[in-house]
């Protein structure tokens, strides 16, 4: 049987201290020095699948209805489903365990070609300030959404999981870029001593 | 920010994250009594007006829509769609 090994996308220039092989990633649980934040997580591993269909509002996956309007996200036992226009949507599974594809032709795999990254703290947004255009602090929309568009000229994704106490934001792009985008979010939160974190930080913060 | 367009999706955002999709001709003409020089005409040329014209465009960089806006080319602004009677007029 042959095993391939997945590799991340995102290196971090931090030791690791605690590390599991899980579906063939080696996900980081725990780095050295990780500090009080604000924090740059990898979570690249996180199952991610692109949803296409003419008619996507009928489809639900894992018990989640796709919502209505481009933008608008739903987060629900560590499933995110967001919509992204009239025809497609994404949905990640951001739980420990990783779950199945649903045996439905709508769904694509999408976790190898994507990067995903978690930057959580007070300073988050502040730290998107500098990498985009993109406002994340427009009062008339509510936590969790999604906003595409260039960050850092990068076409991405990002998701406002949660706006407050600490505010949790994910950023996906295509992971040929992995590199360059860590350079240039570790860049933007060096004002604020950001550092990485294992993905153990992730869940404490859910 | 030289240029912005309104994406039915994202709102209105820099120019830059859109690609250019040609001017808007129109649905694709029938089949019937569809000749090379006619399917010539409506794949290649173009009017080039000076004015308003109604464009598509592509958000490349954000949601991976095709729309269209209409656009004065002597300004290269997009404005709002015009009068019926003026509309008449556009490409």
């Amino acid at each position: 049987m042959i095993i391939y090994q997945r590799r991340s996308p995102v290196v971090f220039p931090s030791r690791p201290l605690k590390t599991d092989i899980r579906d063939n990633w080696t996900v980081v649980l725990e780095y050295a020095d990780e500090g009080d934040g604000p924090y740059v997580i990898d979570l690249s591993h996180k199952v991610k699948w692109d949803v296409q269909s003419a008619d996507i509002s009928n489809i639900k996956p894992f018990g989640l209805t796709i919502p209505e309007k481009p933008g608008e996200c739903l987060f629900k036992n560590s499933v995110l489903a967001g919509r992204l226009n009239r025809t497609q949507a994404m949905v990640w599974d951001l739980s420990e365990t990783p779950s199945e594809t649903p045996d439905q032709n709508s769904f694509t795999d999408v976790t190898e070609a994507q990067l995903l990254m978690a930057i959580v703290g007070r300073e988050a947004s502040q730290i998107f300030e500098k990498l985009t255009a993109l406002d994340f602090n427009d009062p008339g929309k509510k936590s969790p959404y999604v906003l595409q568009g260039p960050v850092s000229h990068v076409p991405s994704r990002v998701v406002s999981l949660r706006s407050s106490e600490p505010p949790v934001f994910l950023l996906s792009c295509s992971r040929g870029y992995g590199h360059s985008m860590v350079e240039a979010v570790l860049d933007a939160g060096r004002e604020w001593d950001m550092t990485a974190a294992g993905e153990n930080m992730f869940l404490s913060f859910f | 920010m030289s240029r912005t367009i309104t994406c039915p999706v994202c709102g209105r955002r820099n120019g830059y994250e859109f690609r250019f999709g040609g001017e808007d001709k129109g649905p694709r003409p029938e089949e019937e009594g569809m000749s090379p020089e006619k399917w010539f005409e409506y794949t290649h040329l173009n009017d080039c007006k000076a004015g308003i014209r109604k464009e598509w465009w592509f958000h490349r960089d954000g949601c991976g829509v095709w729309f269209t806006i209409f656009r004065d080319t002597a300004s290269n602004r997009e404005v709002v769609r015009p009068p019926e009677r003026e509309l008449e007029a556009v490409p």
